[in-house]
């Protein structure tokens, strides 16, 4: 075999990888909204799940995880940012910050139902709220924190030299150009960070058993008043979301239909996180086109 | 401590006589900047050794050198840019009105307003025009859009700018050609009215056209400014500077009058140097 030969084998390799990926991925989420989909009526998006007949929604599992998701980021991204800038701005070379630097990265490996754990240790027992939905936001925070500051600090390392002398040249201090221009610099892969930890916060359910629980109460989506009980944005409620509600109906579920909910929240779940995606991305990219002056 | 200081300004304040020569009207003028034994290491090299001279106010000064002489590292002692690298360090004094710029109390904030600074690669913000201009303006405290407007204005005119950009102030800065892009860099130092502006070889990623407009602004530009610029274009030097430093292997060889330092240099290793035998 000569050397062309060889270069055409390695091309067509590489493609067949791509391709089977590809066909992996839409067989995957094909199957899944193909079986989903007749379920996706808005009666099904919209009302309350059910104990024992059939016909049961998923109305508060979806606004439990949209709620769940918007509460963990709350957290996640100032203390991510915050991190991320320590450790690409601040931190010195030393013992200190490798060893931060190694934390962070077993944190970031960490298995997700070892992090429940800690969860029903710390944000249930300790704080002797019982499982809420500040809980497990709290225990998505523990979670997403290390991917969240790493992507942070590579983000604003990648942001050229230049860019952060030109800013000091002009006799800027260190605070103030890291404001004004690397964070909108590193704007784009911060982002993405972001919607990948929201990706995960949307999807995860191992953490979530033992902190926000696996029931939710009857709510009144009239009330708005987040102190009351029966308020979906009551914080100190138990809060089943989408895949953990999947997780729940098929592992203990007494409906008659549970195989057409699971179908059903799946393709939701999935969908979901689609839009999400393109929502965040689009709205970034507006963002940061305001930003950087480009019509 | 702060005593000390002053007293080795003292004995400082003009270049030893063997680097300059009697008569030179290098004497004569008012100083803006007088080094005194400037050391700068990076760890345990040292890149710049033992640099003692001064340069005049509202003149052109340049720095040339073969690549890794210290030129470069020197200048960027001047408005502290050093201080961002990790184990840099500088001894010596640099004195500047009344204060040694090396000294530990110095806010580089407000010594960087004073001392502007061009760099090799034009590094504009991924901002418009105008934002590039008012970034730093804002910043030190200037927001009535009037004013901001009217120093945008003055300064991209003073860069000869702004005939080319004054209908597009609020497009990329990014979308300027390599020179337009250096001018504006330029605008934006002046903005801040700066007594010095340091350009850091600020023709070497231009073409010949932007080089010559930009060499055709340092000379206008040097009425208002004392301009210290490095470069290894010896042609450049020769052209536009006033006075020329050589700098050989972190040290400083030979400081004189332009005309003179490349007709008549003094040293063996300067005549080496601008007859292209080595470098």
């Amino acid at each position: 075999m000569n050397s062309r030969q060889r270069d055409q084998l390695a091309t067509l390799v590489f493609y067949s990888i791509a391709a089977g990926i590809t066909a992996l991925l839409f067989g995957l989420i094909g199957y899944m909204l193909y079986q989903g989909f007749p379920k996706l009526t808005l009666d099904f998006l919209t009302s309350p799940s059910s104990s024992f007949k059939a016909g049961g929604g998923i109305g508060s599992q979806l606004f439990n995880s949209f709620y769940i998701l918007v509460l963990t980021m709350l957290f996640t991204i100032p203390l991510g940012l915050g991190g991320g800038i320590y450790m690409a701005e601040y931190a010195r070379d030393n013992k200190l910050t490798s060893t931060i630097r190694t934390c962070i990265e077993v944190l970031a490996s960490l298995p997700s139902i070892v992090i429940g754990m800690f969860g029903l240790l710390v944000f249930v027992n300790l704080t002797g709220w019982g499982y809420t939905m500040i809980g497990g936001a709290l225990a998505l925070t523990v979670f997403n924190l290390p991917v969240m500051v790493r992507v942070c600090e590579d983000a604003l390392r990648s942001v050229p030299r230049e860019q952060k002398e030109a800013s000091l040249a002009l006799g800027l201090t260190h605070w103030h150009s890291i404001k004004t221009v690397l964070l909108p610099a590193a704007f784009p892969g911060i982002l993405t960070g972001a919607i990948l930890a929201s990706g995960r916060v949307f999807g995860e359910a191992a953490s979530l058993l033992f902190t926000a629980g696996i029931t939710t109460p009857t709510l009144d989506f009239g009330n708005w008043n987040p102190f009351d009980s029966v308020s979906p944005l009551n914080i100190f409620r138990p809060a089943e979301t989408l895949a953990v509600h999947i997780w729940s109906v098929n592992t203990q579920g007494l409906i008659p239909d549970v195989r057409a909910v699971a179908d059903g929240s799946a393709a939701v779940l999935i969908l979901a996180v689609l839009v999400f995606n393109l929502l965040a991305r689009w709205i970034g990219s507006l963002l940061h086109k305001k930003i950087t002056a480009q019509a | 401590m702060l005593s000390m200081t002053m007293e080795k300004v003292k004995q400082a304040t003009l270049p030893k006589e063997k680097e300059v020569r009697e008569g030179s009207s290098l004497l004569a003028r008012k100083q803006a900047l007088t080094f005194e034994d400037v050391n700068i290491y990076y760890g345990t090299h040292q890149a710049v050794k033992n640099v003692s001279f001064s340069i005049p106010e509202r003149a052109i000064t340049a720095l040339i050198g073969p690549s890794g002489c210290g030129k470069s590292t020197f200048l960027r002692s001047i408005n502290r840019m050093n201080d961002t690298i990790a184990g840099a360090r500088s001894t010596g004094v640099i004195q500047y009105d009344d204060v040694n710029l090396l000294g530990q109390e110095i806010n580089t904030a407000a010594l960087r307003k004073e001392i502007g600074m061009v760099f090799q690669k034009p590094n504009l913000f991924a901002k418009s025009i105008y934002q590039n201009m008012i970034h730093a303006l804002k910043f030190h405290g200037i927001t009535g859009k009037d004013e901001l407007m009217y120093t945008v204005e003055e300064c991209l005119r003073k860069a000869a700018l702004w005939e080319e950009v004054k209908d597009r102030l609020h497009q990329s800065a990014l979308s300027l050609s390599g020179g337009q892009q250096q001018r504006l860099c330029i605008a934006r130092a002046l903005a801040l009215k700066p007594n010095i502006l340091l350009l850091d070889e600020p023709c070497s990623a231009l073409d010949p056209i932007s080089n010559s407009k930009i060499e055709d602004l340092m000379i206008e530009l040097k009425e208002e400014f004392t301009i210290l610029i490095v470069t290894h274009n010896m042609h450049q030097a020769s052209r536009i500077s006033d006075q020329t430093a050589f700098f050989l292997d972190g040290i400083l060889v030979e400081y004189s009058e332009t005309n003179q330092l490349f007709t008549n240099p003094l040293k063996k290793e300067t005549e080496d140097y601008i007859t292209g035998r080595f470098g």
